[in-house]
């Protein structure tokens, strides 16, 4: 019994360790500039922060029953107001990271950076 | 079931529930989605090692059911009903093979199972794996969550056992 809660003890100090080395990786800044919003897994918009002008686009939820209002200003991304009672995707600010986007799990929306292609 | 068995499982879904009504009040420290304390977590911990799966798996779906309704936030339902699932079977399996000064270590297991079933539930229903880039940082804020809520549950057992207040 011994040796299975050793066992056990080395897992989870093994998933751990490696969480915390991809945390510091996944939470690194990024230097992209192409931005995707990503709705039900398909793109529907695609923005160049370089050049994109400030403005606000209003994203309605698949179900039609919420929306999302995403700002682009001064070459930065975030989510401005949700219409969900968690406002998660509001309080995580401006999109910063490459692989963390700013998701709204609600309204299954994903705003995330992309390659240059 | 007995009805006295009945009427405290209910009681702990209320308890539960309490504290998982609580919990909404606390501002959240990260604002990343998933990211949270599981309050009411400290209940299922101590309803795994004290109760019957069966029970132990009613209870946490009331929970679960009332939870999602009493916060208004359905469209979650499906992230924390994958998760809790994930999470119960974890911790009923461990509860075998751990003894009850373990309860921590388990919650610990649970709380990374309850992640990895949340994500997996985020990836299907979003349609992307970008999703999953969460769950190395949940996976260490669950973690310490769960050592957290294990503690208390911990400490919850041996003080109930001790006063003879333990109801079962």
């Amino acid at each position: 019994m011994t040796k299975t809660r050793k066992l056990l003890y080395l897992a989870v100090g093994a998933v751990l360790v490696t969480a915390a080395v991809l945390s510091v990786i996944v939470l690194r800044h990024s230097d992209r500039v192409l931005v995707e919003i990503v709705q039900d897994g398909t793109v529907i918009q695609t923005l160049d922060l370089r050049s994109a002008a400030d403005q606000e686009i209003r994203i309605e939820s698949p179900d039609g029953s919420s929306y999302n209002i995403v700002s682009v200003q001064n070459g930065t991304v975030a989510v401005r107001e949700a219409g969900c009672p968690d406002q998660t995707c509001v309080h995580m600010g401006a999109l910063k990271t490459d692989h963390l986007p700013i998701v709204c799990l609600p309204n299954r929306l994903i705003v995330r950076f992309a390659e240059e292609s | 079931m007995k009805m006295k068995r009945m009427v405290t499982l209910a009681m702990l879904t209320g308890v539960s529930l309490i504290l998982f009504i609580i919990e909404l009040r606390i501002p959240n420290l990260l604002p990343i989605p998933g990211v949270k304390l599981g309050l009411a977590n400290i209940v299922t911990v101590y309803a795994v090692f004290r109760y019957r799966p069966q029970e132990t798996a009613l209870m946490v779906t009331a929970r679960i059911l009332l939870g999602a309704m009493f916060s208004g936030n359905l469209s979650a339902l499906i992230y924390s009903a994958c998760g809790a699932f994930c999470c119960l079977v974890g911790m009923l399996l461990l509860r075998k093979i751990l003894p009850e000064k373990q309860i921590w270590l388990c919650s610990v297991i649970g709380a990374m199972f309850h992640n990895f079933g949340q994500i997996c539930a985020a990836v299907c229903v979003m349609g992307s794996l970008s999703v999953a880039a969460y769950l190395p940082i949940l996976l260490v804020t669950g973690s310490i969550a769960g050592v957290l809520t294990g503690l208390t549950a911990q400490l919850l057992l041996q003080k109930l056992r001790k006063s003879g207040a333990d109801i079962a």
